[in-house]
């Protein structure tokens, strides 16, 4: 199944390329410089990109939460102490298997699925999917029904039940309505990483990879091919832009 | 009886006319002007220009912002000319304490005048943030000084 899936991005990816082969002999040089930097910002996003993540669980230390933290920092998340309303975006979860005792730690958080179920129940369009992949809702239309948090199978949906105090301005939120991780979306148009990216980096773990799932040089591309990685709940179909590996 | 009626009718009309006239001219007089108009706190830079003419900002800033609001979410359209990011950071102070409701705050002074609800900061931060990518001063394209500059097009 996931073979399946693989192959079939895989197969647009070629279609892509042959397109843009047959433009670099008309214009020599455009599609390699497009791909290489970050797109201007009068510029639509397109499909030829498609954002993804992975993430090896091998590599993901058991306690850590810097991803979780710097998330949080990043989009002015705040607790209101009650854990059970409180705002998700990005959560560590804690594996064990219980035959051989083996703990697996990872991050989970939306997997911006190529169908993503959040976009297919909602019934004001707000929840929807950047071509380019990124799976977002739309606040100013969101009613606050909380149907896509009921759709969704990595529960990575969360719905503000507070008012927001001094949001960042780069990452509006708002009381009644739902959220979710954007992919940092404020920092990938700028050509950036998400900020849990750039924090398991820094702290030294490297156990998460972001980059263009479409274009075969990225690393993330690269290191897919060779070792692999899972979807969570593959059995859905979904094609999930988030992969795992060690699962 | 008829001409009498409307005599009186015409001279209590003038004396109705001339104590307007008479409110008017005082208040004027007084030259209190919080009184009649809002108090619209002046961009912080004044040398450089709206991204569009006054009258027509004042009239239609609601359709810019909402296209490039539809531009940038759906679209990853990040241009500044509309911008409401831009908006609040040339017309409002870094860490200012006027919040949005306050009169001082700019997009409140007119909105509170003029009775008209929004709910843009709701979600929106109504000041520009202290670490400011964006920001007037490190800004290599300011924009407010050029229509030309970028995103030309509504
Ligand atoms: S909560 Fe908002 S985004 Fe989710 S389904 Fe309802 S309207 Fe759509």
């Amino acid at each position: 199944m996931i073979e399946k899936t693989i192959n079939f991005s895989r197969r647009i990816f070629v279609e892509k390329t042959a397109t843009a082969v047959a433009g670099l002999s008309i214009a020599p040089g455009v599609f390699l410089n497009q791909v290489a930097q970050a797109k201007p910002a009068d510029q639509a996003v397109t499909s030829d990109v498609r954002w993804g993540m992975l993430i090896d669980t091998n590599k993901c230390a058991t306690g850590c939460t810097a991803c979780v933290s710097a998330c949080n920092e990043e989009n002015g998340i705040q607790s209101h102490n009650r854990p059970a309303t409180d705002q998700v975006w990005i959560r560590k979860v804690k594996l064990r298997d219980k035959q051989t005792g083996h703990v697996t730690s990872l991050p989970m958080m939306c997997q911006h699925c190529e169908h993503p179920p959040c976009v297919d129940v909602c019934p004001t369009g707000a929840s929807m999917k950047r071509e380019d992949g990124i799976v977002l809702v739309d606040k100013h239309i969101c009613i606050g029904c909380r149907y896509c948090m009921m759709a969704c199978p990595y529960k990575a949906r969360s719905f503000a039940h507070e008012t927001v105090t001094d949001p960042k301005e780069y990452a509006p939120r708002g009381k009644g309505t739902v959220e979710a991780c954007t992919l940092c979306v404020h920092r990938v148009d700028e050509g950036g990483t998400p900020a849990c990216v750039e924090a398991c980096n820094a702290a030294e773990h490297g156990a998460m990879i972001f980059g263009d799932l479409k274009d075969p040089n990225s690393e993330i591309s690269k290191e897919l091919e060779k070792h692999g990685g899972k979807q969570i709940r593959a059995d859905l179909n979904l094609n999930t832009g988030v992969r795992y590996q060690g699962i | 009886m008829l001409q009498l009626k409307q005599l009186m009718h015409k001279s209590l009309l003038m004396v109705i006319g001339s104590a307007l006239l008479a409110l008017s001219t005082a208040v004027y007089a007084d030259g209190d002007k919080a009184s009649f108009m809002p108090d619209i706190p002046e961009p912080k830079d004044e040398s450089l220009k709206c991204v569009q003419p006054e009258d027509e900002m004042k009239k239609n800033h609601m359709e810019y912002i909402l296209h490039q609001r539809d531009k940038t979410l759906r679209e990853g359209v990040r241009t500044k000319q509309y911008s409401l990011k831009e908006c609040i950071n040339c017309h409002v102070e870094k860490n200012s304490t006027a919040r949005f409701g306050d009169d001082k705050h700019f997009c409140s002074s007119c909105h509170n005048y003029a009775g008209v609800t929004i709910d843009c900061f709701q979600c929106h931060a109504d000041r520009p943030s202290s670490n400011n990518k964006h920001s007037q001063s490190t800004s290599s394209f300011p924009h407010y000084a050029d229509n030309s500059v970028e995103g030309a097009s509504k």
